[in-house]
């Protein structure tokens, strides 16, 4: 194909696997072969606390035979090894399939051929260690020279994950994603107050799909400064009112409430049920699907992973469906679930949404979040805060929880600020607000702009058993809903 | 199984090529059968082998850590030239790498060759037989089971080897009546141990009821939290309190109170990695041999865990709490045990006049204000109303908010009988735990609008 990155993937396990569970005669199989390259600089109060660097591959193989499921890992990349994994993985299919599920369906998909490479400009594995020691540690300096400072972190986490896709339907797809992030995190404390600060963002600060470019123009430093002057700030800040208020959110903290009201709920999966004994279950069942009204009309989220930049994009998700921009929420109305090939036919539905991922090759593909976001609206902040007698705006997520059906949610940031009269006025700590789900995003009256518009990575969602960390983008602007139980939590 | 032989030739290969000042090599490996079922079917089934061997060297007081997935000879030596290539890289490191010496551990005690290589159709029959319980009893079930071995060794330049072979398994069951649901889980060294119908047994008692759930005003209750809800309220003292970082960092609630009295005195909490009933490891990731630690005795502040790093900050030998290298996080309990009492759950039921029956809470986050231990969750399976000494009807979905510390300073009673709660999918260790009555803990939320 024209244009098409050269495959510099090992093909041999690959193939060999395939050809021994085509041999087999099993119904279908695909088998992914996966090389990960991690590395993780953390610097403390000035002086370096670790930098680690993890390389391994692997090969999973996942069989359907008679309506039963196997799937098998091994990090072994030996022919004795990869035989007893498909041999495994077929053993498991036929055990599971006396249950009695009948046969599986799979929505249709075209096989595709492809290489792809997540678009980046600097191998962030290229950059000498010396340069990202340099940098974390001036902004950790940044970061100290205040008695009340107790502990000052930096940290840069760079990924490459290259993995080959062959399925006995034909698709032979490669992929090459490489991730990049930096961050930090200040703690203070004074007397019985302890207060934390951390930019980019919380969860590990920021991490994008890019190169070692995407790091350097975090300007780590700049931040340090506010993360500091906020974080003594706040040892000397009130709470705020518990009362019903407006609230703004800051697009960090956009990013938590759409992972966990609106991102989880939205698995096929759990609202099948099979996440019940791990995560719980969804509110979104298929009954609602086209009916709740989820939001106001401010309110469409997508699942995009087209996106440039996201964690959550690829080009092809993990059975080989093509990553796709779906809508979740259409002007209020839900509309759209994350989806895998299995699922999406439980559904009828026409095609997968193409959301099966695995965190490695030694873990089944589930139903994941790719970039959940918010689409934006059309005001800037001033605007936003315009008329907004007395609320808060509140940034970066500090806690969180939300029931198992994804209803009842609370969160706490790190920072707020008071409104009053459209200004924001003074600094609260322990910020804390509440609400159901639908109802809260129901009282969403408006939506920042796309200027103000952030795509922010999360690198930590937990899911399923043996439990997979993935990494999901989620992208907001400035979001305000009215009538919201604001607290503290003291 | 990789075993012992193979496992300490491929570390003690590793320590050898660095030529480093010091080096400590280690490997933690398994295998693991996974079943997850809902709806009458099992929809995931992972046959899991899993290797990462790790070394961590000492140049010149600098330190460089790298990992790989495999023992192939070419991956062990690229794993320990990167070590030494980030080691050259990397400013002086704050501390000297002190390592164990001559620490000489061989832990196989708890391995169950039946369970490590637990028989597929075997187990998928156990799965069919709840099914057909459930089925029977006009009840839906979903959950998993999971039955495996752990592999530890760690080798170093000073003499020391260690290495720990275990089996586990562990069992979730969600069970499903009308509108209610219950849930109950189970680990153990070995399948046999695990009581798969015990499990469920319990699970189905939680669910098998005629009246539906009533929405509670919110407010404060008197509660008994079950051993699975407590030890998720544990699992967070931990982070937040009881390693020597949020110690360091002052946003432990023990920093600054050592000796005082911070619970109920009814209340001691611990870690002991080699408590019998619990998934036991002798060493940490450094090869210190795991420490008991009291942290609550008797509801005052005693301690907190350290490895080597946080050790030489505070002058304070490691108690053999490492994480594996790398993990920043700091040292952290993973065997942590509430110290029994007396009587019965159903004892302290029968005590308590009105308040909450709690075997499972949802989603607990204590990040909110760490020094205080603010905590946050919610009921899910099996809570129930208890009036006047009896389970009277199910509750719907509440939020709790509330201070720990404020929750388990007045305690009015703890059962003799403790659980295993650990959940092998996570990681995350285990805690032995009691069921526990507290005189208050303060609702603030419904999940219905």
């Amino acid at each position: 194909m024209p244009g098409m990155p050269k495959s510099v993937f090992p093909r041999e396990w690959a193939e060999h696997a395939l050809a021994r569970a085509k041999q087999a005669g099993v119904d279908y199989a695909d088998v992914r072969v996966e090389a990960h390259e991690h590395e993780s600089i953390t610097v403390e109060n000035g002086r370096v606390r670790s930098v680690s660097s993890n390389k391994g591959d692997g090969i999973g193989v996942r069989v359907l035979h008679k309506g039963g499921w196997g799937f098998a890992a091994t990090p072994h990349l030996t022919r004795a090894a990869v035989d007893r994994v498909v041999r495994d993985a077929i053993a498991l299919a036929r055990a599971t399939s006396v249950l009695g599920a009948g046969a599986r369906k799979l929505t249709p998909l075209e096989p595709a051929k492809a290489v792809w490479v997540s678009p980046h400009t600097i191998d962030p594995f290229s950059v000498p260690l010396g340069n990202k020691l340099d940098y974390l540690l001036w902004a950790s300096q940044a970061l100290m020279g205040h008695d009340a400072i107790q502990q000052a972190t930096t940290h840069m986490d760079c990924y490459k994950r290259r993995k080959l896709f062959l399925s006995t339907e034909g698709s032979d797809i490669e992929q090459t994603v490489i991730e990049s992030g930096a961050g930090l995190e200040v703690v203070a404390q004074q007397g019985n107050e302890v207060q934390v600060r951390s930019a980019p963002n919380s969860h590990h600060g920021a991490l994008a799909q890019a190169g070692y470019e995407y790091v350097k123009q975090l300007d780590l430093v700049g931040a340090a400064a506010t993360a500091k002057k906020e974080v003594l700030e706040l040892l000397r800040a009130e709470p705020p009112r518990s009362a019903p208020s407006t609230l703004i959110l800051h697009p960090t903290q956009v990013v938590m409430q759409l992972h966990e009201s609106c991102g989880h709920p939205t698995e096929l999966d759990r609202a099948l049920g099979q996440e019940l004994s791990y995560a719980g279950g969804s509110f979104l069942t298929p009954d609602q699907l086209n009916k709740l009204d989820y939001g106001s009309r401010h309110v469409s989220i997508v699942a995009d992973a087209t996106v440039p930049g996201g964690v959550g994009t690829f080009a092809f998700d993990d059975e080989g469906v093509p990553g796709q921009r779906t809508h979740l929420v259409k002007e209020g109305r839900f509309v759209g679930y994350l989806s895998s090939r299995e699922s999406a036919a439980h559904l009828d539905l026409p095609a997968s949404g193409g959301a099966m991922r695995a965190e490695r090759w030694d873990v089944q593909p589930i139903v994941r979040m790719t970039n959940v976001n918010l689409e934006p609206g059309a005001g800037t902040l001033e605007e936003i805060l315009r008329d907004v007698k007395h609320g808060y705006l509140l940034s970066t997520n500090k806690s969180w929880s939300i029931d198992d059906r994804r209803l009842n949610f609370q969160f706490t940031t790190e920072i707020g600020w008071e409104i009053e009269n459209g200004k924001l006025t003074r600094i609260v700590k322990n910020p804390l607000y509440t609400g159901i789900t639908p109802e809260f995003w129901g009282r969403c009256t408006a939506v920042g702009r796309k200027e103000d518009w952030q795509l922010w990575g999360v690198p930590n969602c937990a899911k399923g058993e043996p439990m997979q960390i993935m990494h999901v983008g989620h992208g907001g602007s400035y979001a305000r809903f009215d009538g919201v139980s604001v607290g503290s939590a003291k | 199984m990789i075993g012992q032989t193979k496992l300490f030739a491929a570390l003690r290969g590793m320590v050898k090529l660095a030529k480093a000042d010091a080096a400590s090599a280690c490997v933690d490996a398994g295998q693991r059968l996974v079943f997850r079922f809902a709806q009458g079917g099992i929809h995931q089934d992972v046959l899991q082998e899993r290797l990462t061997a790790s070394i961590t060297v000492l140049q010149n007081k600098r330190i460089g850590i790298a990992s790989t997935d495999s023992l192939s000879a070419e991956s062990l030596t690229n794993c320990v030239k990167r070590a030494l290539l980030i080691a050259s890289h990397a400013p002086p490191a704050e501390a000297a790498l002190i390592l164990p010496r001559r620490v000489r551990i061989q832990f196989k005690e708890d391995y169950d060759p039946p369970t490590a290589h637990a028989n597929a159709v075997a187990c998928v029959e156990l799965i069919r037989k709840q099914m057909l319980r459930c089925k029977g009893a006009g009840a839906g079930l979903a959950g998993s089971l999971l039955a495996g071995s752990e592999e530890r060794a760690v080798v170093n330049s000073e003499g020391s080897a260690a290495y720990a072979l275990s089996s586990v398994a562990s069992v979730k069951c969600v069970t499903q009546y009308r509108s209610l649901s219950g849930f109950a889980s189970g680990a153990a060294t070995s399948l046999a141990a695990l009581g798969v119908d015990g499990v469920l047994e319990r699970a189905l008692r939680q669910c098998l009821h005629r009246r539906d759930p009533v929405r509670l005003p919110l407010g404060e209750y008197a509660v008994i939290l079950g051993p699975e809800a407590l030890a998720e309220i544990l699992e967070w003292l931990a982070l937040i309190a009881f390693g020597a970082k949020a110690f360091q960092e002052r946003s432990s609630f023990l920093a600054g109170r050592m000796g005082e009295r911070v619970m109920d005195p009814q209340l001691s909490i611990y870690d002991d990695a080699m408590e019998p009933g619990a998934l036991r490891t002798p060493m940490d990731w450094e090869g210190t041999p795991a420490q008991r630690v009291e942290l609550i005795d008797h509801g005052i502040a005693r301690g907190i865990v350290y490895d080597t790093t946080y050790g030489a900050r505070y002058d304070h030998p490691s108690t053999g709490h490492a994480l594996f290298p790398g993990d920043t996080e700091g040292p952290m309990p993973h065997h942590l045990a509430i110290a029994p009492g007396e009587g019965s759950q159903e004892d302290l039921i029968r005590g308590c006049e009105r308040g909450l029956f709690l075997p499972r809470l949802h989603y607990v986050n204590g990040l909110l204000n760490p020094r205080e231990a603010m905590m946050t969750g919610l009921t899910r399976e099996g809570a129930f109303l208890i009036e006047n000494g009896k389970l009277s009807q199910p509750i719907a979905r509440m939020r709790f908010t509330d201070s720990m510390l404020r929750a388990f300073s007045d305690v009015r009673g703890i059962t003799a009988e403790r659980r295993l709660i650990a959940d092998p999918h996570t990681g995350s260790g285990c805690a032995l735990v009691p069921s526990l009555h507290v005189a208050k803990l303060a609702f603030t939320g419904h999940s219905e609008p």
